[in-house]
Parts: structure tokens; C-alpha cells; sequence
């Protein structure tokens, strides 16, 4: 059993070690003298092996830091480490970093040299005199059909500030650019000084070969500058500047688009430029004889998605096939995309065992080499129909054709509708009453109930409030002196809260006195009290001075309903 | 019961008084343009349905199909926005502003990224103004009288709470409702592109940056109005100039 496992594993490592390769990249070949590239060496198909990195006169060599990766696609698992390395110039002039080795096991595997080419930093702008700009890309060979990102920098010093640019202009006959119209912003340090950079993001994807040019590109920038025409002092106190337009020109780029190559290319290839991912899934893997399966293929990658075409599938006679859909999406640049193929089947027989294979052959520009990805047959499992018959059925017949509706816009209407009214309603003086009322009706309301509370739990308030109305009354109905003095009686009983029978002159003036009443109504009043005494002790009648008497009571009462008791 | 009973004439009442449209009887000038536009003349019954005061909901909505037929989407678009804006819940409106913005492809753009965002615009844009003022009302008095009535009978306090709590989200969606179509559209007016295709920039420049592309028939909030160029800001946020020309405002409310 151990000796089993040993040999197992042995084969697994053989298998390993078989599929290794290394690639070695920089982000760019041409760069100005005081920029740095990053050199990454990639390890596929091995976790472990360190590169060893060759002395290079003029060039430093800072790192590595490394990133590990595994995966498992199309049923097949992948692992890989990538190095990575900062490498400075310490002068001008073309370098080549040599073949880098990477010990794996007992094997030495080696990478391409790499061209670099270091120029003086006026070369592509005169940092003295910005703005200017570059074309900056990944490598200048590229394959046709393969999709390279591109990008135009614009650069500029900080403190003259960047308003806007216009009027993008480029030569790139052959090279089928594409560029994001949206200027990215960000910051650079060149010859260790900070600049501001803006960049157009791009890519190419060449559609002939040769070597072509990418530029001279224009544009226009407008820079924000300090306003020299005027008082300086004032215009640096308070901010005052002016827009001024700078031309841009780009010196152009030579790429080199190689053709695909002929050694090794599949017969089945049909074009597919990137690298590319294939997944295929079948729903349900269980059926009945007539019933749909979902046939889903997915292709999704690095390149341009249009140059991938439909998977071809195995034979599939024993299926009755419908139309398949696809839906393909992809970035701006089209430098990434998916493609998604849906085809319904439908089963026609119980002998079906599995789907077809489905392979898709591409070039992979980043190895140099024609590539396959492939799905293994997926195992399909076909029970018999209801009717428990075995045999190819109709497949028309069971499936209803979904109908297709017709779409167009709703035919016009013969009347005029709602009509807006020349003031909107909540604009109109209404709309506000109707808001205010209901507030103020129940302010309004809470008030007169708390009042009516207060009436029936407050007897002195009561009495109080009511003794004047009360009194009147009274004055009014009066035809002798007694009755003007039980009105007096009750008017003082009410508003002092106190028996109205034992009320005399003295007692209203003790009472009154003390509360703060003028010493002249105090007198008045006791006068009033003395009067209808001696009226009502002498026998007077009611005609001599009963009116007069009546009328001196009500102004003292409206003299003392003035007055705070 | 009483209470009840005058509860429900107010509210009778002043939904009524919050109705700002009328039902208005066909006129000769739309039959005209109907005709016009029956015998395939699209540019003709356009100017004819331009002509028709008022422009009622069903005037706009024509206009629309008038547009639409002529393959001008996005002034389709503009005037199918202007008839919802008037007959908010017509399902004939309501599926030809759809199918237009789904034929150029705009449905999604002219959808607020959030999902609450998209419920309330929905909620907001099933009535007019004018009913989100009646409805503002029903709930203030709702709210008002049920108060009232908590103060003035006490046994039913429980009962009528509910009714004040009921009143008050009314009037208080009603009242945010109101304020969202009136004022905020005030502040920040809605229009729709009806250029072929517009350029938002970073400045009110001809040749300054392109910030983003605004595709016909986008909905857009006009933030700032400086003659020839307004800066507005679409559904996702995205903010732009954009030539004046390109813009079709959405006037009722």
C-alpha cells in the first residue's frame, strides 16, 4: 500500500514538474533615465524556486515580493508564484537583463532576455517645461488580434493646476485604439521630484502586421496660471489666476506586431487571441426522454472577446437542438470579456450516456503558444417519458413553441385628459386656510376645554368669573333697594368668594381695603350700602333715586372688575 | 357616528379641493391632429398636438407617439415624462415611457441606484402634487380631529391614537411627497436628454474634458442654469455641463 502511494506520488510530481514554465516581464521596456521598471518572473505549475537574479552592469535590482496563486479550472488544478522586482537605472542606454534561472526540483528553467532601453528624461518631455506627454506600453511587440493596454500621460507640476484638456488627436493606422474619454488623475514621481499625471487609459489590437507607429498624438490643455498682466501683490493676495491653453505634442511609438505563428498551431484554431477560461454546466444531469436540458458554455478571459468564436460541439444526433442564445459582455477597452452560450437540448432517447466534449483553441500571447481548453463529456442520465416508452420522441410535440408578442407603443387617445390647473392647488390661498384651520381648531378646542375643567373643579375661579354677568342680571331685575343690595351682596360674595348674606358696608370695606381697592371705591361702595340701608329702613319708595342707585352699583362694579382682587 | 360622519365629509371635501385636474372633452384641434397622425403625417401632427392649450395629459402623451414615430426618442421620452407627470397612474403613459426608454436602453440608467431610492420615487411618482396636497390635508385634519376627540372623550382615547398616529404619517408622507415634487423640483428642475447623444464636461466649455456621456433619453436633475449650459446630475450621481439645447425640461407638476 505505501509502496502504492510513493509511486503515486512520484507520478503526480513527474506530472508537475512537466507542466512548469517560467516567464519573465517588465511593465515597460522604455522608460526615462530616473523612472524604475518592475520586473515580475512568473512560475507556473510550482510553488516553490526562487529566481536567481544576474548582475547587470547599471542596473539595481530591489525585491522580490511574491504572490502565490492556485486554481482549478476546466477540471484542472494550477498553481503558480510570481517574483517581483523593482528595477532602477543607474544611467542611460539599452540593457539587456539576461536569462534568469529558477531552480525547480532537479531542474534549471530559464527565461527570455529582456531589452531595456533607458532614455534621457527630455526624450519624451522636457520635465523643465511641462506639461508634456508619453505613451506608455507594456511591451512594443505585440501578436495581432492580441489586446495591449495603451496609455497617454499628460504630466504637470503641481502648482499649476490642470483646469481641463480637448481636441485628442492620434495616428495609430492599423493598431484599432480605443481610449476612455474620462482623463484618470494621479500623482508620479519622476527623477524624485512629484509630478501630476493624468492619464488616457487605452488599449490597442492590431489588425495588421509590421512595424507601425502609435502617434505623434496631440492635444490641448488649459492650465490655471497666476495673472501676471496685473498688480501681483493683489493677485497673489487674492488668488487671482488665468486660464491659459497649452499645445501637447507626443512623439510617436513604433510597435511591432508580429503574426501569429504557424509551428504549432492547431487545425481546429480559428482566431481566439488571450487567455481564456472555459466552464460548461448541464441542468438538470437527470432527465426524462423529452425533457430540456440547459446547456451552458462560459468562456471568460484576458483579450478581445470578439475574436473568440462558438465552441464546436461533439456530435449531437441523439438531441433535438434549439437556437442557442449568447450573451457576450465586455469592458470599454475590450481588453477583458465573457461569453456566455445557452442551448436547450432535448433528449430523445434513453441511450444517451453524456454531452459532447467542447474544446476551444486559442493563442495565448503571454506564452508564445497555442493553448486548448477542453470539458470533459459531462454524464448525462436519461430515464424513459411517462408513457414509459424508450424511443425517440417528438421532441415538437412536447415542447409548445413559446410564442413571439409583438411590441410597439399604445395607439393615441381621442380626449384631452387631466388638465393642469393654471395655479397648482398647493400654491393656492385655500390650500393654506385649509391647513391653518384644523390648527387653530384645536388649539381652540384644547383651550375651551381646559377652561371648562377649570370652571367645574375651581368654585372661586367659578364665582369669580361669573359674579359680574351675575350681578347685572340682578341690577337689571331690581325694583327696590333690596334688591340692589342682595345684587351688591352677591357681586362681592362671588368675586371674594365669600357668604354673600353677612356682607354689610364695614365688611366690604375690611375686605376690600386690604386687597388693594382704591380708598375712594371703597367709600363709593360703602355709600352705595349705607344708601339702600337707609332707604330700605326709612320705607322710600322706589322711584326716589332707585335708578341713580342702580346706576352708581354698576359703575362700581365696573370699577371693581377692573381692579385684581 | 356624528364624529364619523363629519369626519368623512371633510375628507370628501377637501380631496375633492385637492383635485387640480379636470376631465377635459375632446377638442376639434386634438381630432385634427389624431387625423394627421392616422395618415402617417408624424411631423405635421407633432406641430399640430405643439399648437393644442392646454396641454393636457393626453395631448402630451400623443405628442409623445408623434415623436416616436419619427424616431425622436428622447423628445418621446420628454413628453411622455410630462403627460405622467399629470396622469401619473395611466398605464398607457406608463407602458410607452417604458418600451421608449427600454428601446434606447435607458430604463436602467434613469433608475435610482438604491433600492429605497427606487421605492420612494415610485411611491412619490403615483400622484400629482395636487393629490399629494389632499392627502396632506386629509391627514392633518385626521390628525387635528383625532387629537380633538382624545381631549374631548376620554373613554375612546385608545381608538382615536390610532387614528391620530394614522393621520399624522399621512400628513407627514403627504407633506414629504409634496415638498419632493414641488420643491425639490424647484430647486433642482427634472429634464430629459433629447440630443442623439451629449456630452457632460468638467467645465461650461466647449473644448473642456469629457466627464461622462449622456445617452437620449436620460433623466436628469438640472442643478445649475447658466443660459447655454446647465450643469445637471444624472440618476447615479454622475454631475456634468451639458449645452442647453440637448435638454428637454419637464414642466408640469
Amino acid at each position: 500500500m505505501r509502496f502504492c502511494l510513493i509511486i503515486g506520488f512520484l507520478l503526480a510530481a513527474t506530472r508537475v514538474f512537466a507542466d512548469v514554465s517560467v516567464v519573465a516581464s517588465v511593465d515597460r521596456n522604455r522608460i526615462s533615465f530616473g523612472e524604475s521598471v518592475t520586473l515580475t518572473v512568473a512560475v507556473q505549475g510550482a510553488h516553490n524556486g526562487e529566481p536567481s537574479i544576474p548582475k547587470v552592469d547599471g542596473l539595481t535590482f530591489n525585491g522580490p515580493s511574491t504572490s502565490t496563486s492556485f486554481s482549478f479550472v476546466n477540471g484542472q488544478t494550477s498553481q503558480s508564484i510570481s517574483y517581483t522586482y523593482q528595477v532602477t537605472p543607474g544611467r542611460t542606454g539599452e540593457f539587456i537583463i539576461p536569462a534568469i534561472g529558477v531552480n525547480i526540483g532537479n531542474n534549471t528553467y530559464s527565461t527570455t532576455p529582456i531589452k531595456l532601453v533607458v532614455e534621457k528624461g527630455g526624450s519624451q518631455g522636457d520635465l523643465g517645461q511641462t506639461p508634456f506627454g508619453r505613451v506608455v506600453l507594456p511591451s512594443q511587440q505585440v501578436y495581432i488580434g492580441q489586446t495591449v493596454p495603451l496609455d497617454v500621460y499628460i504630466i504637470w507640476r503641481p502648482e499649476v493646476p490642470l483646469r481641463g484638456s480637448g481636441g485628442f488627436n492620434y495616428q495609430a493606422e492599423g493598431l484599432g485604439y480605443k481610449f476612455l474619454p474620462n482623463l484618470k488623475s494621479g500623482s508620479q514621481v519622476i527623477n524624485g521630484e512629484q509630478f501630476n499625471v493624468g492619464v488616457f487609459q487605452g488599449a490597442i489590437s492590431p489588425t495588421t502586421t509590421g512595424t507601425l507607429n502609435f502617434g505623434p498624438c496631440f492635444l490641448r490643455v488649459q492650465l490655471t496660471v497666476p495673472n501676471r498682466g496685473g498688480n501681483s501683490l493683489f493677485d497673489d493676495m487674492f488668488g487671482r489666476t488665468q486660464v491659459r491653453e497649452v499645445p501637447i505634442t507626443i512623439d510617436a511609438v513604433p510597435v511591432t506586431v508580429l503574426p501569429l505563428p504557424e509551428e504549432g498551431r492547431p487545425s481546429d484554431f480559428s482566431g481566439a487571441v488571450g487567455q481564456w477560461n472555459l466552464e460548461v454546466t448541464a441542468k438538470p444531469a437527470e432527465v426524462a426522454v423529452g425533457d430540456p436540458i440547459t446547456f451552458t458554455i462560459k468562456i471568460s478571459g484576458n483579450g478581445n472577446i470578439d475574436t473568440v468564436p462558438t465552441p464546436k460541439l461533439g456530435a449531437l444526433d441523439e438531441f433535438k437542438t434549439y437556437e442557442p442564445t449568447t450573451k457576450t459582455t465586455k469592458d470599454d477597452l475590450n481588453t477583458t470579456g465573457e461569453r456566455v452560450i445557452q442551448q436547450v437540448l432535448i433528449a430523445r432517447s434513453t441511450e444517451i450516456k453524456q454531452l459532447p466534449e467542447v474544446r476551444l483553441t486559442y493563442f495565448d500571447p503571454v506564452a508564445r503558444a497555442y493553448k486548448v481548453a477542453t470539458q470533459a463529456p459531462i454524464k448525462l442520465v436519461v430515464k424513459a417519458g411517462s408513457g414509459g416508452q424508450s424511443t425517440i420522441v417528438s421532441g415538437g410535440n412536447r415542447l409548445r413553441p413559446e410564442e413571439k408578442l409583438g411590441q410597439d407603443i399604445v395607439y393615441l387617445k381621442g380626449d384631452l385628459g387631466p388638465v393642469p390647473l393654471a395655479t397648482p392647488f398647493c400654491a393656492t390661498p385655500t390650500f393654506w386656510a385649509l391647513n391653518t384651520m384644523p390648527v387653530l381648531a384645536l388649539l381652540g378646542g384644547i383651550g375651551w376645554k381646559k377652561r371648562s375643567d377649570k370652571f367645574r373643579g375651581d368654585v372661586a375661579y367659578a364665582r369669580r368669573v361669573r359674579a359680574a354677568r351675575d350681578a347685572r342680571k340682578l341690577l337689571a331685575a331690581a325694583t327696590n333697594y333690596d334688591e340692589v343690595q342682595h345684587a351688591m351682596q352677591n357681586y362681592l360674595g362671588d368675586r371674594l368668594n365669600i357668604p354673600a348674606a353677612g356682607i354689610t358696608a364695614s365688611v366690604a370695606e375690611e375686605q376690600l381695603l386690604p386687597r388693594g381697592v382704591d380708598t375712594q371705591l371703597a367709600a363709593d361702595l360703602k355709600a352705595c350700602f349705607e344708601a339702600c340701608d337707609t332707604a330700605r329702613f326709612a320705607g322710600q319708595s322706589a322711584d326716589t333715586g332707585l335708578a341713580a342707585t342702580r346706576k352708581n352699583v354698576e359703575r362700581l362694579i365696573d370699577e371693581l372688575e377692573k381692579t385684581h382682587l | 357616528m356624528n364624529l364619523r360622519r363629519h369626519i368623512y365629509k371633510v375628507v370628501i371635501l377637501v380631496w375633492l379641493l385637492g383635485l387640480s385636474v379636470a376631465i377635459a372633452a375632446p377638442s376639434d384641434d386634438l381630432k385634427a391632429a389624431n387625423q394627421l397622425y392616422d395618415a402617417g403625417k408624424f411631423a405635421e401632427a407633432a406641430v399640430a398636438y405643439e399648437k393644442i392649450e392646454p396641454k393636457a395629459a393626453h395631448v402630451y402623451y400623443n405628442l409623445g407617439n408623434a415623436w416616436f414615430r419619427q424616431d425622436k426618442l428622447g423628445l418621446a421620452i420628454l413628453n411622455y415624462a410630462q403627460a405622467r407627470r399629470l396622469a401619473p397612474r395611466d398605464p398607457d403613459i406608463l407602458a410607452n415611457l417604458k418600451f421608449a426608454q427600454q428601446r434606447l436602453g435607458v430604463d436602467d440608467v434613469n433608475t435610482p441606484p438604491r433600492a429605497t431610492q427606487r421605492f420612494l420615487r415610485s411611491v412619490i411618482e403615483r400622484c400629482t402634487a395636487s393629490e399629494w396636497s389632499a392627502g396632506e390635508l386629509v391627514g392633518l385634519w385626521l390628525l387635528a380631529l383625532a387629537i380633538g376627540a382624545c381631549v374631548y372623550i376620554p373613554k375612546a382615547r385608545a381608538a382615536f391614537l390610532v387614528i391620530a398616529v394614522a393621520g399624522f404619517f399621512v400628513f407627514g408622507f403627504s407633506s414629504f411627497a409634496l415638498s419632493d415634487q414641488v420643491i425639490s423640483n424647484h430647486i433642482a428642475p427634472q429634464a430629459i436628454v433629447v440630443a442623439a447623444e451629449t456630452e457632460a464636461r468638467f467645465a461650461p466649455l466647449s473644448d473642456s474634458t469629457v466627464h461622462f456621456r449622456l445617452a437620449e433619453g436620460t433623466r436628469v436633475a438640472i442643478r445649475e442654469d447658466r443660459g447655454q449650459w446647465l450643469f445637471v446630475e444624472r440618476a447615479d450621481g454622475q454631475q456634468g455641463w451639458v449645452k442647453a439645447e440637448s435638454i428637454g425640461r419637464i414642466t408640469n407638476f
